[in-house]
Formats: structure tokens, sequence, C-alpha cells
């Protein structure tokens, strides 16, 4: 299952990163997961909501550009080696990962892993058949 | 509509009125101002030498340094007390320029504004918002008087206060914007952020602009932004303010008041006088003005003349879009470039806004160009590759049409600076040379 997250472009400077937290807190959105890449000038805040559809909407008008993609997030099987073995089934099929974060839900122990690929609808079809959980609500 | 009957003039006809007109100039500067009398003795000159509008060229050219050199008064050629207004500009150093009307100058200023307002396609149908500053800049109290003569009702807002002029916009249902272009723009950008789609609701129908140059890219913008028809005017304070010349809707270039103005194009380097067509500096010698009559004044602007009869079926010269000013020419690593080309280039690429500064500096003893952009594009967040693609774009682009390379900076929207007045958008911090 593919999962809405935002993007939003930040610049590289002091508070710009509270900026989109900020807006998000006075919009009444949660966020569920947030990760920043290595920046030089500026970069991407990669953020997971429960409300995305009105985040964007408001993020927009308050002159954020803001985007929504689809990502998916799995839950690994609960062994050791799973991550090594998720990389491997996107390896060994030609889909490439282009970022990817993880994060823990409040009463769960294990993280739940959101990543990005350049065909998204193979890669679900690959986790569905080697019976990785794919999550469908966060 | 055309607003007077000069501007239909048959060439002869109007060369007859010019060098007239001309002739009782230089008998004027002659007369009335000790600095024009010095210089003409100085070049063996005498008033009746001057028999044909080709005799133009024998008089000395005017600059600005002239009129700081006689502040404030002493090229006026009237006493004060026939004065009865002043403008001034705002020297970025030392004293400003002071510029003075008679009676008959307020007159034919007044004239010449109504003939581009009517040229832009305003009439008494509308309501004109003023938004230049008004105070000791020409801007505002010209627009103001001609629109007034045409009959258009208008609201004297000023510049600044950016909300509120969008509300009155809307509230007094405004049909035409009078001020800079860097200003509209700002304006546009707060009507859309207060949720006003100028489009659907404002009566806008007229944009005239003037008091910067601005390029077509920047038409397009404020087209776009606006929903309107946009027209650019020109002028300086030194000449009678704006007035000077207007686009008229076949918006290929600006109308001259030739009746009034005679505009010259000369090599900036040699002073040589170019034939039309030419791309040059423009020279104007005032030919009606009573307080402050320029001989061959070097407006600096970088631009050329056209002669052919317009489609809209006036007769006057048309100057081309100012190309850029020769004092704002950045020379930069011995290649010469205009803002406005680098304006050119940043409007043309897709995925940023119309904002942007440019930043000179020296680095050892290389020239280095950096320049801020705004992001606006959503689609670009994919991945982060697309953004530095985006930004090889620009720098690829600036290379190849302006020969220049320069670093692109990336910024989120509305964090550059916007404009009233005038846009301030080069900082070069080399040294002054
Ligand atoms: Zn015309």
């Amino acid at each position: 299952m593919l999962i809405d997250q935002l993007s939003v472009f930040v610049e590289n400077r002091h508070g710009a990163l509270a900026a989109v937290t900020d807006a998000l807190y006075r919009y009444g959105v949660d966020i569920r997961a947030i990760a920043v890449f290595d920046t030089t000038e500026f970069g991407i805040v990669r953020i997971v909501v429960d409300k995305p559809e009105e985040a964007l909407k408001d993020l927009k008008a308050d002159g954020f550009v803001a985007k929504l993609s689809k990502v998916i997030a799995v839950e690994p099987i609960d062994k050791p080696g799973s991550l090594n073995e998720l990389f491997h089934i996107m390896g060994d099929n030609g889909i490439n990962i282009e970022y990817i974060y993880s994060f823990v839900m409040r009463r769960r122990e294990m993280p739940y892993v959101v990543f990005k690929t350049d065909n998204q609808e193979k890669a679900l079809q690959i986790l569905k058949d080697k019976g990785l959980n794919t999550v469908v609500d966060l | 509509m055309i607003w007077s009957t000069y501007e239909t003039m048959a060439r002869d006809q109007m060369e007859k009125l010019q060098l007239e007109r001309l002739k009782q100039t230089v008998r004027r500067v002659y007369d009335h101002v000790p600095h024009y009398r010095a210089k003409l003795n100085e070049l063996g000159i005498n008033p009746e030498d001057i028999q044909s509008l080709e005799d133009l060229k024998k008089l000395p050219l005017t600059v600005k340094n002239d009129l700081r050199d006689n502040y404030p008064f002493g090229l006026f050629a009237v006493p004060q007390k026939e004065v009865v207004r002043y403008h001034a500009s705002s020297g970025t150093t030392g004293k400003p320029t002071v510029v003075g009307y008679t009676k008959n100058d307020m007159e034919t200023w007044t004239e010449l504004i109504a003939r581009i307002v009517t040229m832009a396609g305003v009439s008494a149908e509308d309501t004109a918002q003023v938004s230049f500053g008004y105070g000791l800049f020409t801007g505002a109290f010209g627009l103001h008087q001609g629109l007034e003569r045409v009959g258009a009702s208008v609201i004297p807002i000023s510049s600044g206060n950016t909300e509120k002029q969008i509300m009155i916009m809307q509230d007094f249902g405004t049909t035409a914007l009078i001020g800079t272009p860097s200003y509209a723009l700002h304006m546009a950008e707060v009507a859309k952020s207060m949720g006003i789609d100028p489009k659907k609701d404002l009566k806008l129908k007229w944009g005239l602009f003037g008091g910067e140059g601005s390029t077509e890219a920047m038409r397009r913008e404020l087209q776009d932004a606006w929903g309107i028809f946009v027209t650019e005017n020109y002028g300086m304070s030194e000449l009678i303010g704006p007035g000077v010349s207007g686009e008229c809707k076949a918006l290929c270039g600006m109308h001259i008041s030739e009746d009034h103005f005679i505009p010259e194009i000369i090599d900036p380097e040699t002073l040589e006088v170019l034939p039309p067509g030419s791309v040059g500096e423009l020279v104007i010698t005032t030919v009606t003005k009573e307080a402050l009559p320029l001989i061959r004044y070097r407006t600096k602007d970088i631009t050329s003349l056209h002669y052919e009869t317009c489609d809209c079926g006036r007769t006057t010269v048309r100057m081309a879009k100012i190309q850029g000013r020769t004092d704002d020419m950045l020379i930069l690593g011995g290649v010469n470039v205009f803002p406005s080309q680098i304006e050119e280039v940043l409007f043309n690429t897709e995925g940023i806004g119309p904002h942007y500064q440019i930043k000179v500096f020296k680095k050892g003893y290389l020239d280095k160009i950096e320049i801020d952009v705004e992001l606006i594009d959503d689609n670009l967040l994919e991945s982060f590759g697309q953004l530095e693609a985006l930004k090889q774009t620009i720098r690829s682009r600036l290379r190849t049409v302006l020969g220049i390379d320069a670093k692109i900076h990336l910024h989120e929207p509305r964090t550059l600076a916007r404009f009233e007045g005038k846009a301030k958008r080069v900082i070069d911090m080399r040294e002054v040379k």
C-alpha cells in the first residue's frame, strides 16, 4: 500500500525546519515521521502526517513549496537481517531505492520503514509476494 | 484613441516645428543659463548658428553631474518666483537632482501624460490607482495630473501598505494600476496570499508601469499575474518626469512626444550620433521646457529609435525597450552584461519565481557572480537531484546566452527582497572603480 508523504522545500538556515513544524502544529496536524537528508544549502523535508491533504493545502497557502508523493511503508519482520533482506529483494529485482527512513510508532516495538523507489508498483508487488507487511494505515 | 493631433503630424511638419522650438530653446539657455552660455562660447557657437536639425549635434552634451554641480537651481532658466513646482530625484550619494516647473511646464507635463495614458488604453471610464510614492519623485504626481486630465477617477493611494491597496482595488473597482513593475509584481503576490484571484475578484484592465526599466519577460509575468494589458512608459525627472514616451496598444516601442523632445542615439564611448535603428545611448533635448531646458541630455539609457509609422496611426518616433543603463552595465570577467539580460534568462526558466537578486564580488582577481532565486515548482520535490538539475539549467543558460558563469542559490518563496518603488536587484560588492 502506498501512503501519502509530504515533501517540503527548506533552505539550510537557522529556523527553516522549525518554520515547517510550527506551521503543521498551527494547523493541528500530527507528525508521524520526519526525515531530512544531507543538505548543502537547501533540502527536502519528508514528513508523514495524519492529515496529508489538509496539511498540503495549508502549507501551500502559507507560501511553502510542498507536494504530496506516494511512498511505501513496510513493517519489517521481527528477525535479524530483515532490513538487509528488504534491500536485497529490491536490488535483485532491479528496483532502485531513492530514499529511505524509519520510525517507531508509540506502543509498537518494530520500526516502520518508509521508502521511495523508482518503480513503486513493482516494489509493492514484490513485497506482497515475499509476504512483507506493507502498512495501510498509520 | 489619440489624444493630440501632434501625435500624427507629418514628418516634415514635425521637423519644422522642432527646429523652430530648438532655436528658441538655444536662445533661451544662452540668455538665461550661465552654464550653457559659457559652454557655447567655449565651442564658439552662437544661437544663430542653429539653422537646421542637423546643427543639433554641434551643441554640447549635458550630463547629470552638470545638474549636481549647479545644485540646486543653477541650470534653471527662470527666476524662482516663476517656478510653481519642484521635484527631485534622490541621489544615492550626496545632493539630489532638483527640477522645477513653470505654470506652462505643468500644463505641458499634464498634456504629455494625458497622451501616454490614452495610448495605454485608459479613458474617462477608468478608475486609476496611482501606486507610485507621492513626494519629490515625479512618478506619482505626473501620472496623477494626466489621468485627471483624461477624466479618469484617480485614487492617489501612493506606494506601500500593500494589503490595503488590494482592498481598495477591490472595493473601488480599480481598472487601471499605475506604479513600478516590480511593485506591481509584489502586489500580485500579496493579493494571492490574501486569497484574491485578480482575474475573478478584481476589475483591473490596464497596467501602466514605469519608473524603472522592464523586460518583455516581466510584461508576461505581470500580464499572467493580473490578467491585464500591460504597457510601459518612460521618462526621467530631469527631462520632465514620466511622459517623455509611452507604449501604445501595438506594443512596438514607446512613442516619444517629439514636439517637446528631440531624441538622438549616440555611441556612449565616441559620443558620435548614430543612424536610426542603431543601439546606443539615448540623448534628449527638451524644446519647450521653460524652467529647466536641457540641451542634449545624456539619459544613460541604452535603446534604439524607429521612425516607421506605427500600426496605431501615430507618426512619432518609437524608442525600443531600455536594454539597460550605461552605468548599470556589469563587466564580469571582461563580458558586458546588463541586469535586464540576466532577468530575461531567469524569467524564461520554469520552476522559479520572478524575484531575484544578483550579487557580484571579487575573489582574488576574479569577478564572481551569484544569483539568488526562489523555487516555486513543487514538482521538483520528488528528488534532490531535480533541484540540483534546475540550478544547472539556469547556470548553463546564463553561460550559453550571456557568456557568464554564475552560481545559483535556490531559496524558499517570499524570502528575497520585495520592492515598493524601484527595485534594487544588483548588489555589486567589488571595489568602486
Ligand atoms: Zn503606436
